[in-house]
């Protein structure tokens, strides 16, 4: 059946229908290539979101305090509410385990320098766990560690920024940075490509920082990681953890302000609900053109056969079977498809790799299409164009050549 | 070479593609070459087409998107000849009906007598035993008609039966014998 003379006979009758085949292979190409690229973009969309929220997409409830707002015990409103060291020490003595957690003190710009140079960027005290609650990759050296805590080391963790800024070529790791007028040595460093605020970054230990920049007990914010607890439980741990702790700084229950717990496990679940939410899109998207394509491609294909009525009673009556004839237009309208198809998936798969590279917005990244799904895609539409082409076919060679024949 | 004559709904094309196998028939016989034609599949009758019978048709039916050495080389094909030797075959047949230069031209770059002549060499490519001929001049001009049966009388010289359908009785004087149908039957007058 596939042996050089029938090829040169499909080759003969697609390239003699230029805008037969044109046609047909235009609306498998573009179906094919909407599909592509439709499910690249999505890709992209739904990468972009997910780094975009991979900072904050670990389950944590995060502690604060700032100005109250209502009156209460004898307290004026617009009372400062300082979280303090005893206070973090009490809240761990209430709960039975934290599976995660880190304290943090905040300065919003302190002067560092290094040789020659100097530039003013924020900094965070903080505890070892830090680096797993916030996503921090490291990129050389270790972060901070308990026994920077509890030996008050002098070390920090610089972000790429800093690096730029005051290093230009030069190793950072095992230099001495001077913070504030007191020297660091530097034991790591860390780029964080989702977020430019966190690279101008430099991380202390939490209790240095504390001595150094607060000569206060103040605590600027505590982080809990929940890991696998449930949401509900965090729910009602959160809860129970606020009551206890507003009453022990003297916050009035119904005081939105003073303390306040924030639970990313809810906003975690919101994010997951919206990955979800752009893969169902995504998914609807290529359906619906991939039923488009097919419609189109099973309508040419069937007005092709109807317009070629006569050719096939011609061919009968010159002595060819029903089966051959079926066979011709079959094997033809499949080899343009394939043709015309994989035109369509190269030019979409090309685009999406020539435009990646390029794209690099907060909350698109990485247009990429899964190989898989695009051949299945094409495998849909060049059965759909088979089938509907093998309908009307039938038909055509079920006709009489005396009656395809007959003159109008 | 018979002529077939009849006023239009006579049967004569029904006849026709009787003979031709293109169409069924519900009593009587047909042998054709000592078998008979009763009852054939689809497969058997292309067979037997391609083996016995050859075709030409008022509006000449050639494929508008085939060359005229393609159109003729067709038959062949599907008698699984190789394409040279296809071909070959079908270059020498146009030559006989003196086309041979027109080979590679499309059917709608030739005159209506060209086109027939394509038709005739087409049908007598796969060197049938018969050939049927329905209005073969129906749709040319009267030289041309006189042309075309001139080509088609030295072919029925060369021993090939020939079947003409034709309403035209100075057509049918050129044949040998003629026979009237009438209402489905054969006037014996």
């Amino acid at each position: 059946m596939f042996n050089r003379d029938t090829w040169l006979e499909i080759g003969n009758t697609v390239l003699s229908h230029p805008l037969r085949t044109a046609l047909t292979g235009l609306s498998i190409a573009l179906g094919v290539f909407i599909l592509v690229v439709m499910q690249g973009l999505g890709f992209g969309l739904q990468n972009g979101v997910k780094n975009q929220f991979s900072d904050d997409a670990v389950n944590s409830i995060w502690v604060s305090s700032g100005r109250t707002q209502l009156a209460y015990r004898g307290n004026k409103p617009n009372h400062n509410i300082l979280m303090l060291n005893s206070d973090v020490d009490a809240m761990f003595q209430k709960m039975d385990s934290v599976e995660a957690f880190s304290r943090r003190v905040r300065i919003w710009g302190m002067s560092m320098e290094y040789k020659d140079k100097e530039s003013n960027f924020p900094l965070r005290g903080v505890d070892p766990d830090h680096q797993m609650l916030e996503n921090t990759v490291l990129t050389k050296g270790r972060f901070i560690s308990q026994r920077d805590i509890d030996e008050n080391t002098k070390v920090a963790v610089i972000g790429t920024k800093i690096i730029e800024d005051l290093y230009e070529e030069n190793d950072p790791i095992g230099t001495y940075l001077i913070i504030g007028g007191v020297q660091f040595m530097v034991v790591g460093t860390f780029d964080d490509p989702a977020s430019r605020w966190e690279n101008q970054m430099a991380y202390l230990p939490f209790t240095t920082a504390q001595k150094i920049f607060r000569s206060t007990d103040k605590v600027d914010q505590i982080i809990l990681g929940t890991g696998t607890m449930p949401i509900t439980a965090t729910q009602s741990l959160t809860e129970s953890l606020l009551t206890w702790f507003k009453d022990r700084k003297g916050v009035h229950p119904d005081d939105p302000r003073g303390v306040w717990m924030e639970n990313n496990n809810e906003e975690y679940e919101r994010y997951q609900n919206i990955f979800m939410g752009i893969e169902l899109f995504i998914w609807g998207i290529g359906l619906l053109t991939l039923l488009a394509g097919a419609v189109g491609v099973a309508n040419i294909l069937a007005i092709a056969v109807k317009e070629r009525t006569k050719e096939i009673g011609v061919r009968k009556a010159l002595g060819a079977s029903s089966a051959s004839v079926v066979g011709l237009v079959v094997q033809e309208s499949l080899s343009l498809m394939i043709v015309s198809g994989s035109v369509g998936l190269i030019i979409g798969v090309w685009l999406l790799e020539v435009v990646s590279p390029m794209v690099d917005h907060e909350y698109f990244k990485n247009p990429q299409v899964d190989f898989r799904i695009a051949l299945v895609a094409m495998g849909i539409l060049v059965v759909v164009g088979v089938v509907s082409g093998i309908g009307p076919a039938l038909r055509a060679v079920s006709i009489r050549p005396v009656e395809a024949l007959r003159d109008e | 070479m018979v002529a077939i004559m009849g006023s239009s709904g006579s049967g004569k094309s029904t006849l026709l593609n009787i003979l031709g196998l293109l169409d069924d028939f519900d009593s009587g016989d047909y042998e054709l070459a000592g078998t008979s034609m009763a009852g054939l599949n689809e497969r058997a009758a292309a067979k037997y087409r391609s083996r016995f019978l050859g075709f030409v048709f008022q509006s000449f039916n050639l494929i508008g998107f085939k060359s005229a050495l393609e159109n003729v080389a067709l038959p062949l094909y599907y008698q699984s000849v190789p394409r040279k030797v296809r071909n070959l075959k079908a270059m020498e047949y146009l030559k006989k009906v003196g086309l041979e230069d027109w080979a590679n031209h499309l059917p709608n770059q030739m005159s209506g007598g060209q086109k027939q002549r394509v038709a005739i060499a087409r049908a007598l490519v796969g060197e049938p035993k018969v050939i049927l001929a329905d209005e073969p001049t129906g749709a040319l001009d009267s030289t041309t008609s006189h042309e075309v049966m001139d080509l088609l009388r030295k072919v029925n010289k060369e021993g090939i039966t020939m079947i003409i359908v034709t309403h035209e009785s100075d057509i049918a004087a050129l044949c040998d014998r003629t026979i009237h149908l009438v209402d489905g039957q054969i006037d014996f007058r």
